[in-house]
């Protein structure tokens, strides 16, 4: 079966999982990039269906049915990391009726700082948090801040409100993430989401020409 | 970027290798959990962009080598830091509660003849740990080291 390449969102509850994913995926359509998005919660499944609504529906970016919402159940890190099996039968589904894809979207439920992604569940891991939680937060560690692929500070337009200095960020993320990127973003505006967007296609995507230019093409 | 979907043969574990085992050769050196990954890019130590886009079923191991046209790179583990647990006793109870302990805490494990390594991430998981062990801590030595850690392939998860 043909492997899509897989990215796993995590971060706490209110960082701004769904909005990143919200102005993420008209990038990557933008560029011609077909994506699908698993959006995990414990109970609800609202986060899914306002994605769905905002992407698919309203916008058209996606077919709706490629918008899947997963109520866990559980410990959200249990079902991204000990036991991805919900996760891998869903993405077992799509990747056998949507080999047309070039990406798959995973996001998780709001979680600690502890929070990986298995290996067999997503090749690359975001985590995200906001300077709401004050600028200590990087500084801090834990292994979803020290471990994943790209950490992602949001809400930086609110750093004066909150008395975060981005500086005091900016250098703990550094040392912290021993030269891993990091990046400062706000969702409300964009700044900064593109540099996710290249980041995505540089590091998982590897540069690759979306499938449907190449099926023009042929 | 040079696109890697398999690696020729590991430097510890295949023969023909040799020549590869001096200081000279150029090295794609990487963590334990970047080990784990099917996808990557990364830079070799010369400078050298790689794009890990493994096989099904394929998974780079300590010592793995990669081919770029006539030269060979070899993959490198970076060491992290474990604790070692070395059991003074052979008393049952002691190593499920041992096990129950270290598997709480959702660690990796290997085990090495009486010794059972996990990782951790600074040394002040030393204390943590030390509390958590205290109903048998009179049985156990303790240490902290930098290793090249090798999970126990146990408790994989895999994909059908």
């Amino acid at each position: 079966m043909t492997h899509i390449p897989r990215i796993g969102i995590g971060g706490p509850v209110g960082s701004g999982k769904s909005m990143l994913i919200e102005r993420l995926v008209p990038m990557l359509a933008e560029k011609g990039y077909s994506v699908s998005i698993i959006s995990n919660d414990v109970i609800s499944k609202e986060d899914a269906d306002r994605i769905r609504d905002n992407l698919a529906t309203k916008r058209g970016l996606l077919p709706e049915n490629l918008v899947i919402g997963l109520a866990t159940g559980g410990c959200p890190h249990t079902a991204i990391r000990e036991d991805p099996s919900m996760n891998l039968a869903v993405i077992e589904e799509i990747e056998s009726k949507h080999t047309e894809l070039d990406l798959i979207i995973i996001e998780s439920g709001g979680d600690n700082i502890t929070t990986t992604f298995s290996p067999i569940l997503a090749d690359y891991s975001m985590y995200i948090i906001d300077v709401a939680g004050g600028d200590k937060y990087p500084r801090k560690g834990g292994l979803g801040i020290e471990s994943c692929d790209l950490l992602v500070i949001n809400k930086i337009d609110l750093a004066m409100m909150v008395g975060a200095d981005l500086d005091i960020m900016r250098t703990d993320a550094k040392k912290i993430r021993n030269e891993k990127p990091f990046e400062f973003i706000n969702c409300k505006t964009d700044e900064g989401v593109m540099k996710i967007a290249e980041h995505i296609i540089r590091d998982v995507l590897l540069d690759s020409v979306p499938k449907s230019a190449i099926a023009q093409k042929v | 970027m040079l696109e890697v979907n398999s690696p020729i043969g590991n430097i510890f574990l295949d023969e023909g290798f040799d020549d590869l085992k001096s200081k000279n050769v150029e090295r794609l050196v990487i963590s334990r959990m970047e080990l784990e990954k099917r996808i990557l890019r990364r830079k070799t130590d010369r400078g050298t962009d790689i794009g890990l886009k493994l096989d099904p079923g394929i998974r780079l191991r300590h010592g793995d080598v990669i081919k770029n046209g006539d030269t060979k790179i070899v993959v490198e583990q970076l060491p992290e830091k474990v604790i070692s647990v070395r059991l003074k006793t052979k008393n049952m109870d002691v190593m499920i509660l041992l096990g129950h302990i270290i598997g709480n805490r959702h660690r990796p494990i290997s085990i090495q003849k009486e010794e059972i390594l996990f990782p951790i991430q600074a040394d002040s998981e030393k204390e943590v740990f030390t509390k958590l062990f205290q109903s048998i801590i009179n049985y156990i030595e303790m240490t902290v080291e930098e290793k090249i850690f090798s999970p126990h392939s146990g408790a994989d998860i895999h994909e059908h």
